[in-house]
C-alpha cells in the first residue's frame, strides 16, 4: 500500500481533523493518520468549551475570539451538528484581592474591544442562584461557547470523507521519510507507505515523539486533567462557570489555598451538558502518559466544586476521567512550518486550548501549507521559537 | 485505611467461592457486593443445574446460592453490602460507594494486595426503533423482577432471542402467568438447548425463527411490536411484518463480561467471541497480567455457574498460598482438583468451543508475560 496525498496529517484529534478539513476545502488530497482512532486521545477526555475567559490579553484572545467567529460559521457548514451553543461564561472570585485583579484583566479584555462585564455579588447570584454565598464578585464574558469536542472531530472528518480525505485508523506512523534534499516525502506505518510532500504533526501529546523521527527539538509533555460527571440533574448551572484561580493555575504554579486542592493543582470550572449532567473540573498534573483518573484527584475536584456550588454535595458523580493536554512551557502552542525540513509543519502544544483554538488551528495550517500568508500574524507560533536548541539529547 | 489480605469484588457464585476457600485456609477477607444479599444470579435461578451429581447437578440455582451464603457465614467471611466499587487504584486500593440509606452514600477506602474481580457480565441491548420505551427490559432484568422480587413486568411478553436465557426466562415468565406471544430468533435455528426449548413449544409457544423485532409501539410505554423476517445480509423482508400483542419486551441476547474494573487496574484484555467478547486474560492461579489481581467466573469469560464456583476456588487456593497460609503442594492439590472439574464442566459438544477459548486466554497470559514453557 502506497499511495499518494498532498498532505499527511498525523492525529485525528481535534486539531488534526481541522486541518485535514481545512486543507481539503482548500483542494488538496489529505491522508489522515492516527495510531488509534478519530478522537480516541484527547480530544475525548476533554471538557467542551471554547472560552475567551481563560485567554491572556493578545495574540491570545484574538486566536480565541477568530477561533469563536469560526466556530459559529462551521455549525453553517458543517452537516453534522456538534452541539455549539453561544451561552457566555461566568468567572467567580474567591476573594477581595481576586476580584481586584479580575477588574485589571476586565479592563484589558474592553480596552481590546471585547464584552467582558464586571458582576458583584448579587448580579452573580442573579446569574448562577446557586453559587456559595460568600462569593464577592466575579466578571461575565458573552462570546464564550460550549460544544461537543468528540462530534466536532466526526463532523469535520464525516463532511470530507471520500472527497479528497482518507482516514486511516489503528495505523502507527513509524517514520518520516525525506528526499535526497532533505524534504519531506513521505511517512512508513506499521500498515504500509504512504507518499506526501507535506506533513502535519497533529499528533498532540505525542507529538515530540513524531519530531523525535526527524531529530526536532519539540518539548511537549502530558499535563493531564481529570473531569467528573454529574448524574442528570434538574439545571443548577446555567453556563459555563469558573473559579478565577483557573486562569491563574492555568498561567502559575504555586497558587496558594485549601492543602488538598493546592496538592493536586484543583479548580473548580463547571459547565452544564446537552444531557442535563454537569461536567467537572479540574486539575493540572503531570503524571505522564496515563488515562487513569486517581481518586485523590476525584475528591480533590468534588470538594472544590462544593465549595462554590455547595449544592452539589447531593449529587452523585456517575463518572470520572482524565486527559492528557499537550502541555508546553511557554504555554503557547506551535503552528507553524519548520524551516530545517523543508514540508514539515506543526499544529501542536494547545496545553487546554486545543479545542477553543481548533477552527483557526486548522485554518492557518491549509493557509501555511498552500503557501499562502496566513490570514493572522502568527509569529508568536512559530517553530523557530526553538532554533538553536538543536535535536534531543 | 482498612487492610485485608484478600478482597472480592462481586459475591455471585465465583466471588462466594473464592471467598469460602479462601476463608477455609484462614486469609484473611472481605466480600463486597452492590446489592443488599450476597448471591449474584444465582438468588433468582429456579431451574435445577444439569450435569454430574459433583457439581451439583439436581439441585436448584437458588438452592446452591443458599449453601454457598451458609458456608460463608458459618466460616465467619466478613461481607460488605450495598457497596459499589469505583476503581482499583495502584494495584493495591479499592474505592466502595457504600449506600447508607436511600439518600446517603458514603466513599470507602480500603487496602489489600490480592484482590479478586469476580463481577459477573453485563446483558447486550439490541437497538430498533422504540428501545427506550420503558417496557423494553433486558430477560435477565425481567428474571429478577418476577422470581426474586417477586413482581410481574406485564402480562404479555414478547422475547427477542432463543438462547439459554431467552428460553429459560419465558419458561419461568410462564409459569409466573404471563402470556408468552412469541420468541423472535434472527438466525435461522433456535440457539439454547433443545431441552429448554421444547418445554416451550410443548405449550404452544411460538418461535420464529428468522425473524426480528422492527419496532416496539407506544408513547409512554409498550403497547406493542412489530416483527419481520431476516435477509441473509439482515436487512428486512418486506411484507413479512406480523404485529405482536405485547405490553413488554425482553431482550436475551447474551451477555458480555463486565470487565470495567479490570481495565482500570491495568490488566490486558483478549476478544474471544465464544466467551462474550472482551476479558482479562489470566494464568493457572487465575491471577490477571497485573501482579494481585485475581479474575473468577463470568467476569473472565461468560460460563455456567458451575465454571464460576470452580475458577472461585482456584482463585482461593492460590491466594492462600500467596499469603502463606497453605503450602504450595497443598494449594496445588486444591486447585488441581477444581481444574478437573472444570475440564469435566468444559467436555462435550457444549463446552468445545469455551474450552479452546479459555486455554487462548491462558495462553495468551504466557505470551504477554513472556513466560516460556
Amino acid at each position: 500500500m502506497s499511495k499518494a496525498y498532498d498532505v499527511i496529517v498525523i492525529g485525528a484529534g481535534a486539531v488534526g481533523t481541522s486541518c485535514a478539513y481545512h486543507l481539503v476545502k482548500k483542494g488538496m488530497s489529505v491522508a489522515l493518520i492516527d495510531m488509534r482512532d478519530v478522537a480516541r486521545g484527547s480530544s475525548s477526555h476533554c471538557d467542551a468549551a471554547a472560552l475567551l475567559s481563560d485567554k491572556q490579553p493578545g495574540v491570545d484572545v484574538a486566536l480565541g475570539y477568530d477561533s469563536i467567529r469560526r466556530f459559529l460559521e462551521l455549525q453553517e457548514e458543517l452537516s453534522n451538528p456538534f452541539d455549539l451553543e453561544q451561552g457566555g461564561s461566568l468567572t467567580v472570585c474567591e476573594t477581595e484581592a481576586q476580584v481586584e485583579l479580575g477588574a485589571e484583566y476586565v479592563k484589558a479584555m474592553q480596552a481590546d474591544g471585547y464584552d467582558f462585564q464586571m458582576l458583584d455579588k448579587y448580579e452573580m447570584k442573579q446569574k448562577e442562584p446557586f453559587l456559595a454565598d460568600d462569593l464577592p464578585g466575579g466578571f461575565w464574558s458573552s462570546a464564550c461557547c460550549s460544544l461537543s469536542p468528540f462530534k466536532l472531530c466526526f463532523a469535520f472528518v464525516d463532511e470530507v470523507k471520500g472527497k479528497g480525505l482518507d482516514v486511516f485508523i489503528h495505523t502507527k506512523v513509524t517514520n518520516i521519510l525525506l528526499d535526497d534534499k532533505g524534504a519531506v516525502c513521505g511517512v512508513d506505518t506499521d500498515q504500509g507507505r504512504f507518499t506526501a510532500k507535506n506533513v502535519v504533526n497533529c499528533a498532540g501529546v505525542w507529538s515530540g515523539k513524531v519530531c523525535d523521527y526527524l531529530g526536532l527539538y519539540f518539548p511537549v509533555e502530558p499535563r493531564n486533567g481529570i473531569i467528573l460527571v454529574s448524574s442528570q440533574t434538574a439545571p443548577m448551572c446555567h453556563q459555563k462557570v469558573q473559579e478565577y484561580g483557573y486562569l491563574i493555575t492555568k498561567f502559575q504554579t504555586g497558587f496558594k489555598q485549601d492543602p488538598l486542592v493546592e496538592k493536586y493543582n484543583v479548580t473548580m470550572n463547571i459547565e452544564p451538558t446537552e444531557g442535563n449532567n454537569v461536567i467537572i473540573g479540574g486539575s493540572r498534573n503531570f503524571t505522564g502518559f496515563t488515562e487513569v483518573a486517581d481518586i485523590n484527584v476525584i475528591r480533590a475536584i468534588a470538594r472544590r466544586a462544593i465549595r462554590f456550588f455547595p449544592i452539589l454535595k447531593d449529587m452523585n458523580c456517575v463518572r470520572a476521567y482524565q486527559g492528557m493536554r499537550p502541555y508546553m512551557a511557554e504555554h503557547l502552542p506551535v503552528i507553524s512550518a519548520v524551516d530545517e525540513v523543508p514540508g514539515f509543519f506543526i499544529a501542536a502544544g494547545h496545553e487546554g486550548d486545543g479545542i477553543a483554538l481548533d477552527p483557526v488551528t486548522g485554518q492557518l495550517i491549509s493557509e501555511l501549507v498552500a503557501g499562502e500568508k496566513p490570514h493572522k500574524d502568527i509569529s508568536e507560533y512559530s517553530y523557530s521559537r526553538y532554533k538553536g536548541k538543536g535535536p534531543k539529547a | 485505611m482498612k487492610e485485608y489480605e484478600m478482597i472480592v469484588i462481586g459475591g455471585g457464585a465465583a466471588g462466594l467461592s473464592a471467598a469460602i476457600e479462601a476463608k477455609r485456609h484462614g486469609v484473611n477477607v472481605l466480600l463486597i457486593d452492590s446489592n443488599d444479599k450476597a448471591g449474584g444470579q444465582l438468588v433468582k435461578q429456579t431451574h435445577k443445574f444439569f450435569g454430574a451429581k459433583m457439581h451439583r447437578a439436581g439441585t436448584r440455582g437458588f438452592n446452591i446460592c443458599k449453601e454457598l451464603l451458609k458456608e460463608s457465614e458459618d466460616l465467619g467471611v466478613e461481607v460488605l453490602l450495598n457497596g459499589l466499587v469505583m476503581g482499583i487504584y495502584d494495584g493495591d486500593t479499592v474505592a466502595v460507594d457504600v449506600k447508607v440509606s436511600l439518600t446517603e452514600h458514603k466513599l470507602m477506602m480500603l487496602k489489600a494486595k490480592n484482590i479478586v474481580i469476580s463481577t459477573g457480565a453485563s446483558e447486550n441491548a439490541v437497538r430498533f426503533e422504540g428501545w427506550t420505551l420503558p417496557g423494553v427490559m433486558g430477560a435477565g432484568a425481567a428474571q429478577t423482577m418476577v422470581n426474586y422480587r417477586h413482581v410481574l413486568p406485564g402480562k404479555k411478553m414478547l422475547m427477542i432471542g432463543s438462547g439459554n436465557v431467552g428460553l429459560i426466562v419465558s419458561y419461568q415468565l410462564m409459569q409466573a402467568g404471563v402470556e408468552i406471544k412469541g420468541i423472535v430468533e434472527a438466525l435461522p435455528k433456535i440457539t439454547g438447548w433443545q431441552v429448554h426449548a421444547s418445554k416451550l413449544t410443548r405449550e404452544g409457544i411460538h418461535i420464529y425463527t428468522g425473524y426480528t423485532i422492527k419496532k416496539a409501539h407506544g408513547t409512554d410505554r409498550v403497547t406493542g411490536a412489530t416483527i419481520a423476517k431476516v435477509n441473509p445480509d439482515w436487512s428486512l423482508v418486506s411484507g413479512s411484518e406480523i404485529e405482536v400483542d405485547c405490553d413488554f419486551i425482553c431482550i436475551g441476547a447474551g451477555l458480555k463480561p463486565l470487565t470495567g474494573l479490570a481495565h482500570m487496574a491495568g490488566c490486558e484484555l483478549i476478544y474471544d467471541k465464544a466467551l462474550g467478547g472482551w476479558a482479562p486474560a489470566h494464568n493457572y492461579n487465575m491471577e490477571t497480567t497485573k501482579k494481585g489481581i485475581y479474575v473468577a467466573g463470568d467476569a473472565t469469560g461468560l460460563e455456567e455457574a458451575s465454571t464460576a464456583i470452580e475458577e472461585g476456588t482456584i482463585a482461593g487456593a492460590a491466594i492462600a498460598e500467596a499469603t502463606g497460609h497453605l503450602s504450595a503442594a497443598e494449594a496445588e492439590e486444591r486447585k488441581a482438583g477444581a481444574w478437573r472439574r472444570l475440564a469435566d464442566l468444559r467436555d462435550g459438544f457444549h463446552g468445545e468451543e469455551r474450552l479452546a477459548a479459555k486455554n487462548k486466554q491462558l495462553a495468551e497470559y504466557d505470551r504477554l508475560m513472556g513466560v516460556r514453557e
